[in-house]
């Protein structure tokens, strides 16, 4: 297709600098199951062996053309290495992603991250993943994440008595968020120590269909920033959900790149931001990816209406949900890499 | 004395104002007052969440607000139900809600069930993460008119599909309604879904709307 390959691609993308054509990449996940039958097993089995997940991850993108791979896929894994259990639902022939469903911690002054976090539950796992996707696939950036304070915080605690203490006990939920925080950078630089290429911050439960933008401002914002200043480039800050309100914050917080999903008006946002700033979205991830009454034709139009819009990149608005129509997926893909020749706002050409 | 309508004004602004104390204070006294206790919950409890509903939609409360407003609500709801005459209760019809497998959050559902809870229905809640063959069994086991879905992650609103068509094989006359973050009408549309509760103020709603339609059906159907 190009002259670079998707990690050329990718990293000088988010560092602005001109390439031959737009990626189609994300900071979320991007597993699909072509690429797990590849490996021959079930959704179940990706999240606990370093292989299968390294292996999904690389088939999954080279069925597809995808311009990388994400590791992990679950949102789990630090609230299972503080020591709740998951459940993976292995028996199910549903797709069903980890989940906690009880929390050890009932309580926010409960909370206390351990030191040797890294090395508990299946965090250790990442970084023989990365290691693999290394070597086995060389030409593809590896992308890690991290969820954001609060989000986290609802994995580790009941999201309705944090989202209620934010009034009432606000003291005890900026000190729950710092050490939240405080975990989050750590684990973001052990990430980056062990090779991955970007990571993105994630923080989904704060979009301002659930909590208020001044909420964020006053909660949400310092601590994204303090995190994203901690990390070194290059580094994403996703939020899905509404976030017109927020773009203009978001673009404060010292990512080198912003993402949002379909419930942004990207043009719009465009137009707050400037063409400097690198904005990427927003790909439907269930009307168009896996929507089987969807036409390749509209999947093709989604993505030259999301490239018109003003993106530097178009990028699902969330994990992919892992059964795609095969051809929709395909199309959004080379969608992307042909209509993409031209430059973007904040990304020249080669 | 304090009047009926001093108190159903406590009642309100109580629950707008998120002041589950002054909702306690203003339910009791209505009860020791023998004032009936539906036209309290009705034209003050549920009055008060209809006017936190409009404040969400205006953008001036948000998930926070409405939660500590539907504990409110609660603490008023749970003084004044047991005072409600059966004959006058309005228990006409059976929900059985719940988050779908794979799905362990229930902040949506316990929205949607409040307002059930309040209409004075029978609700048969069960959960979160519920198996889909849960739905199915606990409409069968009850004979439950609604069957309420509720999904917050895209990852898990496709199993509703499923429980969608596993009723409607055994059951046509159920009406099934979705909510839950990722489900917009398009998707309920698709799914085969009588129903799809936008926010939690809609859910009663478009219940109530869903099982008039059924009844009509079943009235033209037993006239021919």
């Amino acid at each position: 297709m190009g002259e670079l390959t998707p990690k050329e691609r990718v990293l000088r993308l988010l560092r602005k600098e001109p390439i031959d054509t737009m990626p189609f990449f994300s900071g979320m996940g991007m597993v699909v199951m072509p690429g797990i039958e590849k490996v021959g097993c079930k959704f179940a089995q990706i999240h606990t062996d370093a292989s299968r997940m390294a292996m999904s991850a690389i088939w999954s993108s080279r069925l597809m053309g995808f311009d990388c791979v994400v590791i992990p896929y679950d949102m789990t894994m630090e609230s299972e290495a503080v020591g709740n259990e998951i459940s993976l639902y292995e028996n199910s022939e549903d797709i069903l992603y980890p989940t906690i469903p009880h929390k050890k911690w009932k309580t926010m002054e409960e909370v206390e991250i351990p030191k040797d976090i890294m090395e508990r539950g299946r965090l250790p796992l990442l970084p023989k993943a990365i290691k693999i996707i290394k070597e086995e696939a060389p030409e593809l950036p590896i992308g890690c994440w991290q969820l954001g304070p609060f989000t986290q915080a609802g994995q580790m605690l009941e999201l309705d008595m944090i989202l209620k203490a934010v009034f009432k006990e606000k003291k005890k939920v900026e000190e729950l968020l710092d050490k939240l925080t405080d975990m989050i950078i750590e684990l973001g630089k052990w990430l980056q120590a062990s090779g991955c290429d970007y990571i993105t911050l994630r923080e989904p439960g704060v979009a301002a269909d659930l909590l208020s933008p001044r909420t964020f401002k006053e909660l949400i914002q310092p601590r994204l920033t303090r995190i994203l200043d901690a990390w070194k480039s290059p580094k994403l800050l996703h939020i899905c959900g509404q976030t017109d309100p927020l773009i203009t914050m978001m673009a404060e917080c010292h990512a080198d790149g912003l993402t949002v999903d379909i419930k942004n008006n990207i043009k719009e946002s465009r137009k707050k931001l400037g063409p400097d700033v690198l904005l990427m979205g927003n790909v439907d991830t269930y009307k168009i990816t896996c929507d089987p009454s969807t036409t390749v034709e509209q999947a093709v139009e989604h993505i030259k209406w999301i490239i018109d819009n003003g993106v530097d990149a178009v990028m699902p608005g969330c994990d992919l949900w892992p059964a795609i129509v095969f051809e929709n997926m395909k199309a959004c893909v080379d969608t992307t890499h042909e209509y993409g020749r031209r430059p973007s706002p904040a990304v020249g050409r080669l | 004395m304090t009047t009926k309508e001093e108190l159903l004004k406590q009642l309100k602004e109580g629950v707008i104002n998120y002041n589950e104390e002054q909702v306690k204070e203003a339910a009791s006294k209505a009860i020791e007052l023998g004032y009936p206790a539906l036209e309290m919950i009705m034209d003050g409890l549920a009055a008060g969440m209809e006017v936190v509903g409009e404040l969400y939609e205006r953008n001036e409360y948000f998930v926070p607000e409405v939660l500590m407003c539907a504990d409110a609500l609660y603490a008023g709801l749970d003084i004044l139900r047991p005072h409600v005459p059966k004959q006058e209760s309005g228990v006409v019809a059976q929900v059985v809600i719940g988050s779908v497998q794979g799905d362990v959050h229930d902040i949506g559902k316990n929205l949607v069930k409040m307002m059930f809870d309040v209409a004075g229905w029978q609700v048969h809640d069960l959960g979160r993460d519920v198996p889909l063959e849960k739905f199915v069994e606990e409409q069968l086991r009850t004979d439950a008119e609604v069957v309420a879905m509720s999904a917050m992650m895209t990852t898990t609103m496709l199993g509703m599909k499923k429980v969608i068509k596993m009723i409607k094989e055994k059951n046509p006359n159920v009406a099934i309604m979705l909510g839950g973050a990722p489900v917009t009408k398009d998707v309920a549309k698709l799914f085969g879904a009588d129903g799809y509760a936008e926010s939690a103020g809609n859910a009663v709603q478009e219940a109530i709307k869903m099982i008039a339609r059924l009844r009509e059906m079943q009235q033209t159907k037993a006239a021919n």
